[in-house]
């Protein structure tokens, strides 16, 4: 069966299924389930079905843990589904996807501000070493 | 009135065990089991038809010890009114899931170690400082061939390691009985302590849920157990147990035999040690003890006393041992032929 919402859903004109992030756990601990669920549904209300779910907090191993049911993500790909940035940030990581391109460009700019704080911070220690000689041959 | 508290163990037993069993036989057994026969021109193997024969027949089928209570939730025992006939029946069944409670758990190699890296992105270094672990969580594929994936920070793709394998497994799809790290039972001077008590047959029992049967961390509890038991020569506490075979295969194939002969021979069980003796022979047939054998064509007892003279360590307890035997059936005959 293949879920066309647009053709038999009548109260769901132009909707959409999507596969995103649902919050989910207590205060100060959340926790997401990667759910396959109609666009216009409320985030954490019902979903047509679980496919995984992301630990945003690291365990002891220092790991953040997702688990991802590949065959039926698969299968809602197929049907139309659309991914949001987060899951497809997920995806890429795991390797399913090609990587997305905002987590490489997320990289560059990382590296190109470490890269200009170090050029601040040379220059700094050159004129704090000139001020520190200054005063102790003074 | 023994059958009867047989019978109602095995009607009101929970099989936990035993499902236990069959999910570990299915899941781990190796595909080369069925297939294998010693006549192949390698050494034979745990799994061989023939040597698997002979341990069965060694461990011995002792319903008492096998339907020994178990700790389990108190349940009222149901009472049933049975004709002879369906006694018999009943008997015959408890029998059968003893034997399936029996069978040997499978020794396999040690596993080697993965370590497989599936993408190298070094310009995602920095953006993350965890690791992420992505696991497959498809149902139907069986959990060796599961995808267990890692992205290091440092932006390296890359498989996951056996114990974190075993770790996600367990996460989301849990076992009963396994638990997440293994209890510290399971370390050295634990384990001493629990070989003090006489309870090797429990930590054999508990090593088999928690670990797989090809970790390093099951081969380390198993060899330290049988080493103990050798030591101290406790081999009458595996005897009608699962894990005798296992037992006297590691004994075999590390030449130390000696004192599982002296007490079989003590306890008259001449047949099994024959057993053992002909595994020996199969297991290293370039050996002294082998050859003398094939030359005489030696059966029984005539087994047992070539080994004892020609590869044997202890040699004069053995044939100490042996001496008392025929003395006793000597005697034994003695007296009944004579009234």
């Amino acid at each position: 069966m293949v879920h066309l919402s647009s053709l038999l859903l009548k109260h769901y004109h132009g909707g959409h299924v999507v596969i995103r992030l649902a919050l989910g756990g207590c205060t100060n601990r959340p926790f997401y389930r990667i759910v396959a669920a109609y666009n216009k549904r409320a985030r954490d209300s019902k979903h047509i079905e679980q496919l995984g779910s992301f630990d945003p907090l690291p365990n002891i191993y220092n790991e953040k843990l997702v688990s991802l049911n590949f065959e039926r993500i698969k299968y809602w790909i197929a049907c139309g589904a659309h991914p949001t940035k987060p899951v497809a940030r997920l995806l890429g990581l795991s390797g399913f996807f090609p990587l997305h391109p905002m987590t490489v460009t997320k990289a560059e700019r990382l590296r190109k501000t470490a890269g200009q704080k170090e050029a601040l911070g040379a220059p700094g220690e050159v004129s704090e070493e000139a001020s520190e000689s200054k005063p102790e041959t003074a | 009135m023994a059958a009867f508290r047989i019978t109602r163990r095995l009607i009101r037993d929970v099989e936990l065990k035993s499902t236990v069993l069959f999910r570990c036989a299915r899941r781990t057994l190796c595909s080369e089991s069925a297939n294998s026969s010693p006549t192949d021109g390698r050494s034979p193997q745990f799994s061989d038809e023939e040597v698997q024969n002979i341990l069965t027949k060694i461990t011995g089928l002792d319903l008492q010890k096998a339907f020994r209570p178990v700790k389990q939730e108190l349940k009222p025992p149901t009472y049933r009114l049975m004709t002879d006939a369906q006694l018999a029946q009943a008997t015959q069944k408890a029998m059968q899931i003893a034997k399936e409670r029996l069978k040997m758990p499978p020794v396999l190699p040690e596993r080697k170690p993965i370590d497989d890296v599936l993408a190298e992105d070094k310009f995602l270094e920095g953006l993350e400082t965890v690791k992420y672990v992505f696991t497959d969580i498809t149902y139907n594929i069986p959990h060796r061939e599961r995808f267990i994936v890692i992205r290091e920070p440092g932006g390296t793709l890359r498989k996951a390691t056996w114990e974190e394998r075993d770790r996600m497994v367990q996460l989301y799809f849990p076992r009963e009985g396994r638990r997440l790290t293994p209890p510290p039972v399971f370390k050295e001077e634990n384990l001493m302590v629990v070989f003090l008590q006489d309870r090797h047959e429990d930590i054999l029992d508990l090593c088999l849920v928690q670990f797989e049967p090809d970790s390093p961390d099951y081969r380390r509890v198993h060899n330290l157990t049988y080493e103990d038991i050798g030591k101290h020569g406790k081999y009458d506490l595996l005897r009608s147990t699962r894990h005798f075979g296992g037992m006297v295969w590691y004994l075999v194939n590390g030449k130390k035999i000696d004192g599982l002969l002296i007490d079989m021979i003590q306890r008259d069980l001449i047949q099994d040690t024959a057993s053992v003796i002909h595994l020996y022979h199969m297991l290293h047939p370039r050996g002294s003890s082998a050859k003398e054998a094939g030359e005489q064509q030696a059966q029984g007892i005539d087994l047992v006393k070539i080994f004892a003279r020609t590869e044997s360590q202890k040699a004069g307890y053995v044939e100490l041992a042996l001496q008392a035997y025929q003395e006793t059936s000597t005697e034994r005959s003695a007296q009944s032929s004579s009234p």
